[in-house]
This record gives structure tokens, C-alpha cells and sequence, in this order.
């Protein structure tokens, strides 16, 4: 009588030596299931679907825009620094918008209307290079808010910037690429 | 001999000629310079604004020149766009939008569903081996799985109306404060060439992506320029949802998409609960007359 552990008739059996060997010198040549041998075959079909797809970017300007992108992004704002006269430029910009309304002390012109506040801050937009942002625009209430937000200067840069320009103790490195 | 790059090449059995072959990268095209002494496109909230509130304001700008930014003033709704930042809300809609759609098909057999398995392998005793009732039960190596996934499944669920507006007003808000939202008078285009938009954006520091927002028509160069490009969208008013924007860096929105959600949105801080649902014709809905 048949063992009942006995493999079954379809069952099925251990590759021989011979097949084994084999089967590991193919894979030794080939590139196999790994990262590189996967972009070896799909990697040039996926190259020309993206090109063909997106093709307003010359392939050029993307991979230095992606390059650049990836070490260190652009910065989202404009640096500014505050001029010397700011106080007289501005105190003449509050007189010339408001005209003959302006009250005793300038600093506290009110910019509730809307079209006066638009001309003033507009006005100085174009002198200086530097305009109020959206999420501050509500704060602006008086000339004198306007004189403390141009008073504040504004960089580019990022705080790891600063601590790379900053002394730091020589057990401490900062590798940050520009 | 000439050495061309396939993009190029292209360019020239598409019928551009021999100037499709120069190597130099294609500038975009110039925009006309922005006229002076235009008066000032000024809006005022049309739903009035209760005190102690005061309304946030933003620039409004124009698409027609990069440097054109400063064309006027909007008045925007506190109860809309200067709402608390509620992170919270800002996750349980954004939760709700990728689970709500979903239905799981994965699906795996039982061992009732399971081929074979009908006989008992071996005897109860005896034999030496651990007892066994059938060859496909979840202890057998090609058994059922006892608690595996029945689908199927759906997850489906509503989060309340109120909810989600309130999630749109907190995406809004937080839009402002960052200041990545931007408010034009209109997207009307000089040229519906893509790179002028990339351009633009690329000049006002927009970021990677941008979504811009109209109510109902877009101008013929806008839709244009945006069909071809990935890193910016253009949704009408009504498509507006608290994914996009924060997948999107930049939210660009038309006088007219700001007046129709401040309306929409703001109905319903003032609306009675439904009787009806409101899928069907309502006398009172802000988009009803």
C-alpha cells in the first residue's frame, strides 16, 4: 500500500542539480528582478511617454529646473531691506495721497477707504520693490502700521542659510549645497 | 550637417520649418506693456460684514503681464476667508473626500469556497499525524483564509453639510494667511502659450502648482494654455474642494468665483435645517434664482 505521503501523480518535484546551476548562471548574466534591471526594460518606454505627454518644456529646461529644484528650491520671497529715508519717503507719499485730510500727526491717517489705501500702498509698491503681502493687507489700519511693516526687512533665505553663515562649534557640519 | 533633438525633429515634420531646428531654448513671447493711470478695480463685500468683524482684503491682479499685480483692492468676507484655522475639520474633510468614493474589491476564499476539502485527509487515530477534518482549512498550506478580506466593501459615509462648508472656509482662510491665494479681475491671457503662464508663475514665486478658479466660462487662451501643462489646473467655482487646495501650493480665484463663494458659503451660516433634501428644487438656495 502507497504511504500516504507519498507525492501525488501531479504533483510537483524539486528541480534537479543540472536544472538549478543553470538556472543561477542565467540570472547571474542577466540584470534581473532588481531596480537596474527593471529601468533596463521599462525605463526607456516610460522616458518617451513623458516627453511626449508634457512636450510645452523643453527636455533641457526641465532637467536643469528639476536639478536645481532638488538642491535647493526657489525662494518664495523677494529679499528687501529698508532704505534710510523710509520715514520722510513715506510721510510725503501719506501727504500727496490724502492731500488736504491729512491729520495732525501723520502716522495716524486712517486707511479705511478703500481707494485712498490702494493708492498709498500701491505708491509705495513701486518705489520700494516691496508690496504689502495678501495675509497683511487687513492688519494695515494706519499709515503708521505701514511705516512698521517697511521698517522690517525680509530675506530670501532660510534659516539653514543663516546657521551655515553663522560660527558654529567644530564638532558641528553643515553640508548645504547652493 | 544639422543635429537635431527629437523634440525638434518633431517640430519639423509638424511643418515649422528650419526655424524649428535652431538650438537655442524658445523664448516666451513678450506680453504688452501694462498700460498707466488705469483707475482701480475696487470690490466691496457684497453680504454685509457685522461688527466687531472687519473684512480682510487682497490684492487683485491681472493675468495679462507678469509685473501687473497691483490693479486693485478686494474687500473679502471674515466669516469666509478669516475663519479659525480649524486643522481638524481641514482633515476630516480631506479624509472623507478619499474614502467616501472607495469600494475595495479584494476578496479572498474561505475554506468553504475553497476546491476540495470535502474528505477527511486520514483517520482521527491512530495514523500518528495531528488530526485533520479537511485539506483546506486555514491551517493548510492552499486553504481558505479565516478573516480575510469579504469584498466587495464599500465606505461610504456623509460627513455633515456644515462640515464641509466649514472645511472650505478653513482651507480658504488658511489659503489668505499663507499668502498663497492670489485674486485676479479675470483670466483673460495675452497668448495661450503655456510657457507664458509657467513664466508668470515662475516671476510672481507662485510655487510648483497652481489652481485657478472661475465661475462657469473660461477665456478660449487660458483653457489652451493650461490643457497641456500638470503643475496647474483650472476648475470652475463649483468644483472647489478642500483636496485640491491643499494639493495645490497656489490658489488663484476671479472676482466672480470669490462673489459666488462668499454667497454660497455663507448661506448656509443663516439657512434653516431641511425639510427636503436639498437635491431637489429649493425656493430659497443662493443658486436657485
Amino acid at each position: 500500500m502507497r504511504h500516504p505521503r507519498w507525492p501525488r501523480e501531479g504533483a510537483r518535484r524539486a528541480p534537479s542539480m543540472a536544472a538549478v546551476r543553470a538556472l543561477r548562471a542565467a540570472a547571474r548574466r542577466s540584470p534581473g528582478l532588481g531596480p537596474a534591471g527593471l529601468r533596463a526594460l521599462w525605463g526607456r518606454r516610460k522616458e518617451g511617454r513623458e516627453v511626449e505627454a508634457d512636450g510645452a518644456v523643453p527636455e533641457k529646461e526641465k532637467e536643469e529646473r528639476s536639478e536645481a529644484s532638488l538642491i535647493r528650491p526657489p525662494p518664495r520671497r523677494r529679499s528687501y531691506v529698508p532704505p534710510q529715508d523710509l520715514q520722510s519717503c513715506l510721510e510725503s507719499h501719506v501727504r500727496e495721497v490724502f492731500g488736504p485730510a491729512v491729520p495732525e500727526d501723520w502716522q495716524q491717517a486712517p486707511l479705511q477707504e478703500t481707494r485712498l489705501k490702494h493708492r498709498l500702498l500701491a505708491r509705495l509698491a513701486a518705489e520700494l520693490g516691496h508690496a504689502v503681502p495678501n495675509s497683511q493687507l487687513h492688519r494695515m489700519r494706519r499709515a503708521g502700521d505701514v511705516l512698521g511693516f517697511y521698517r522690517s526687512p525680509v530675506k530670501d533665505g532660510t534659516e539653514i542659510d543663516e546657521l551655515v553663515a553663522a560660527e558654529l562649534p567644530p564638532n558641528l557640519k553643515i553640508i548645504w549645497q547652493q | 550637417m544639422i543635429r537635431a533633438g527629437a523634440a525638434a525633429l518633431r517640430a519639423w515634420s509638424r511643418g515649422r520649418g528650419w526655424a524649428a531646428l535652431s538650438t537655442e531654448p524658445p523664448a516666451p513671447p513678450a506680453a504688452p506693456e501694462p498700460r498707466k493711470e488705469e483707475p482701480p478695480v475696487l470690490r466691496s463685500c457684497r453680504v454685509p460684514v457685522l461688527s466687531p468683524l472687519s473684512p480682510v482684503q487682497a490684492w487683485v491682479g491681472s493675468l495679462r503681464h507678469p509685473e501687473d499685480t497691483l490693479r486693485g483692492l478686494a474687500d473679502l468676507h471674515p466669516d469666509v476667508f478669516a475663519v479659525s484655522p480649524r486643522l481638524d475639520i481641514l482633515h476630516t474633510v480631506a479624509t472623507w473626500q478619499r474614502n467616501y468614493k472607495r469600494i475595495s474589491h479584494a476578496r479572498v476564499r474561505t475554506r468553504a469556497e475553497v476546491r476540495g476539502g470535502g474528505r477527511k485527509p486520514w483517520r482521527q487515530k491512530g495514523s500518528g499525524r495531528a488530526r485533520h477534518g479537511s485539506t483546506r482549512s486555514p491551517l493548510w498550506r492552499g486553504g481558505g483564509i479565516a478573516h480575510g478580506p469579504r469584498g466587495p466593501t464599500s465606505y461610504f459615509y456623509m460627513v455633515p453639510m456644515r462640515v464641509r462648508v466649514l472645511g472650505l472656509k478653513v482651507a480658504l482662510s488658511v489659503k489668505l494667511m499663507q499668502d498663497e491665494l492670489h485674486v485676479v479681475d479675470s483670466l483673460e491671457m495675452p497668448s495661450s502659450d503655456p510657457r507664458y503662464l509657467l513664466e508668470l508663475a515662475r516671476a510672481r514665486r507662485w510655487g510648483h502648482s497652481v489652481l485657478l478658479v472661475d465661475t462657469n466660462e473660461f477665456p478660449e487662451n487660458i483653457s489652451a494654455a493650461v490643457e497641456g501643462l500638470k503643475s496647474i489646473t483650472l476648475i470652475p467655482a463649483l468644483g472647489l474642494n478642500v483636496h485640491s487646495l491643499l494639493k495645490h501650493q497656489t490658489l488663484v480665484l476671479t472676482l466672480d468665483a470669490v462673489a459666488f463663494l462668499e454667497q454660497r458659503l455663507l448661506w448656509h451660516d443663516t439657512r434653516y435645517s431641511p425639510l427636503v433634501p436639498f437635491s431637489l428644487p429649493h425656493r430659497d438656495a443662493p443658486g436657485a434664482a
